[in-house]
């Protein structure tokens, strides 16, 4: 079987799509679950994709691929748990405005950190040296298989969030969001649930941002922007927060038809490729955010459906 | 009768002793108790008028709103002490001390039969490695929220409650589900129609035979005289009176501070 149709340019933009909606899926269990607006998500995606550029490019490993891309995998998706223990410790009792202070200081400051230890980092300079853990011959093929390992772990992280839905933990998880008080006169412990929500939530972003590193072979801080946060958010929002499909639906609408259709299929002006561009694709995810939430604020696929789904489960 | 002076004896049932507690808002002390057991008699009303300080102590217990000063503790039959003022609120239900809410509160995105499993539900069920767990759950309490189910009459446990009755309702079941030991209910008949206040009386009186203490807050006073064991009357921020209903009822000081005249 033959990808001839497969291009560089789809392949680096499903990529996109397959990543943001990984990314969309763990922010659907804290903002449409729990209602906890996290605005640091790059910040543990980030986290994990430096920390294994530099492990897997600095450490002199006395084992190679596939070894080395797991062992660094591994510690960059625990320290991505680790910083989210720590916010989510400093948000859980916090309000709103506080959640979103707090992750979006934590954003930011993962970006000046990697700036800052340009020796460790690269800095503004940016660091090469990864690769992919194996090699089947031609990078177009290597990008490809990677895509579907990728696919895999999104789809493995779409069934989590869909039997989330199902579970008495997912049930939890919603009580917290809609009335926490409430929630803890029934003795649940709101805060420890939240707590190892950001953790779970943040190692997974954290692995992600791994296999982004993976991906792109360049670590650029250029990444540790707002663009990643603002596309999960936007197309969390657009295909509805509180459904598990909306974040799969919202990121193939936006992230899906800005990377892929108009990026590679648009006849636009070749200079445009690197300013203008990426400032409109921020501008539309921003506006598309502000349309959603002014005139359907629970995204085109509505509200969840918690009747549909008990009976479904339990029967009426 | 006076209730500063009530010694805590180990009983056969648990109870709360409030000890030298006061909470004050913006200067003005609303809770001013010395010494007060509740939970001496199985059911236990406690009424004073409006602003007597009866929802903020039922607070102060479950430590929704903490204390300026005193002590609460469970005094479990077995013995012992468990100081709740230094419990968090989650910590409450692990004890056996449940309450039912004065305002009408509810998961908006929970249907009723969510809303009983989530109180029924034991925290090993609900971690996030638990993904499976569902049909456990189900199974472990099914028969008991059904019980419940059938006995208020919801017509479908699948659906959301709409009606404030209902919520109401949902809320006490919930407080049911907890299997509590000790049971603060704050007006929970308000809002109901009077067979489901009945019903609700009902399962007061079975909970409290079968070893749950009970204190209500009711404004609904036949539920008052015609429930309770004891009564204990609240006025400014103190525990005032303590007596039968009967006693309590024709008191002078509870005449005059809060039935009126032609109450008797």
């Amino acid at each position: 079987m033959t990808f001839d149709w497969l291009d560089s340019f789809l392949i680096t933009g499903l990529f996109s799509v397959v990543m943001v909606t990984g990314l969309a899926l763990l922010l659907h269990l804290q903002l449409g679950l729990t209602r906890i607006a996290n605005f640091g998500v790059v910040g543990f995606w980030g986290i994990g994709m430096y920390v294994f550029g530099v492990l897997y490019v600095k450490v002199d490993w006395s084992f190679g691929d596939p070894y080395q891309f797991l062992v660094c995998a591994v510690i960059a998706t625990l320290v991505s748990g680790l910083a989210g223990l720590l916010v989510g410790w400093l948000i859980a009792d916090l309000d709103t405005d506080g959640v979103l202070v707090v992750t979006l200081g934590f954003a930011t400051a993962v970006q000046l950190v990697a700036t800052a230890q340009d020796d460790i980092t690269g800095g503004a300079r940016g660091m090469g040296g990864l690769d992919f853990p194996f090699d089947i011959g031609k990078v177009k093929d290597n990008e490809l298989l990677w895509l579907s390992i990728t696919t895999a772990v999104v789809a493995a992280i779409l069934f989590y969030v869909w039997r989330v839905h199902r579970s008495p933990y997912g049930r939890h998880l919603i009580a917290v969001g809609a009335n926490e008080r409430l929630a803890r006169s029934l003795g649940k412990s709101t805060s420890r649930t939240k707590l190892w929500l950001f953790v779970i939530a943040s190692a997974a972003m954290g692995l992600l941002g791994a296999m982004n590193g993976v991906m792109v072979r360049f670590l650029d801080i250029g990444n540790l922007g707002i663009d990643i946060t603002l596309a999960a958010m936007a197309g969390l929002i657009l295909g509805g927060t509180a459904r598990v499909w909306g974040a799969v639906v919202g990121v193939f609408l936006t992230v899906g038809v800005f990377d892929i259709v108009i990026q590679s299929y648009l006849p636009l002006p070749r200079e445009w490729y690197t300013q203008a561009i990426p400032v409109m694709r921020e501008a539309i995810f921003g506006l598309t955010l502000i349309i959603v939430l002014l005139f359907r604020p629970y995204g085109l696929l509505g509200d969840m459906r918690r009747d549909t789904l008990m009976r479904k489960i339990h029967g009426r | 009768m006076v209730a500063d002076t009530v010694s805590a004896v180990a009983s056969a049932r648990p109870q709360i002793r409030i000890k030298g507690v006061v909470k004050s808002y913006a200067g003005r002390v609303v809770v001013n108790i010395d010494d007060t057991v509740l939970g001496a008699s199985p059911i236990e009303g406690l009424i004073g008028p409006n602003g007597a300080g009866k929802t903020t102590l039922m607070r102060l217990i479950m430590h929704s709103t903490g204390l300026d000063r005193g002590t609460i503790s469970l005094l479990p039959p077995t013995g012992g002490e468990v100081v709740l003022s230094n419990q968090s609120s989650n910590r409450m239900a692990h004890h056996g001390v449940v309450k039912s809410n004065q305002v009408i509160m509810d998961f908006d995105r929970l249907t009723i039969l969510d809303s009983l499993l989530l109180a029924a539900a034991e925290g090993a069920y609900e971690q996030p490695h638990r993904i499976f767990s569902e049909k456990t759950v189900y199974k472990r309490h099914k028969d008991e929220i059904r019980h419940y189910l059938d006995f208020f009459g919801f017509a479908d446990p699948t659906a959301f409650a709409l009606s404030a009755g209902e919520k109401k309702l949902l809320d006490i079941v919930r407080c049911l589900l907890l299997k509590p030991t000790f049971l603060l209910l704050d007006e929970p008949t308000a809002g109901l129609p009077e067979d489901l206040t009945d019903k609700v009386m009902t399962v007061v009186r079975e909970l409290a035979a079968a070893g749950t203490s009970v204190v209500i807050v009711e404004h609904d006073l036949n539920v008052i005289w015609n429930l309770c064991d004891e009564v204990l009357f609240m006025a400014e921020g103190s525990m005032i009176l303590r007596g039968d209903p009967q006693s309590i009822r024709s008191h002078r000081t509870v005449v005059e501070k809060y039935l009126g005249e032609g109450h008797v």
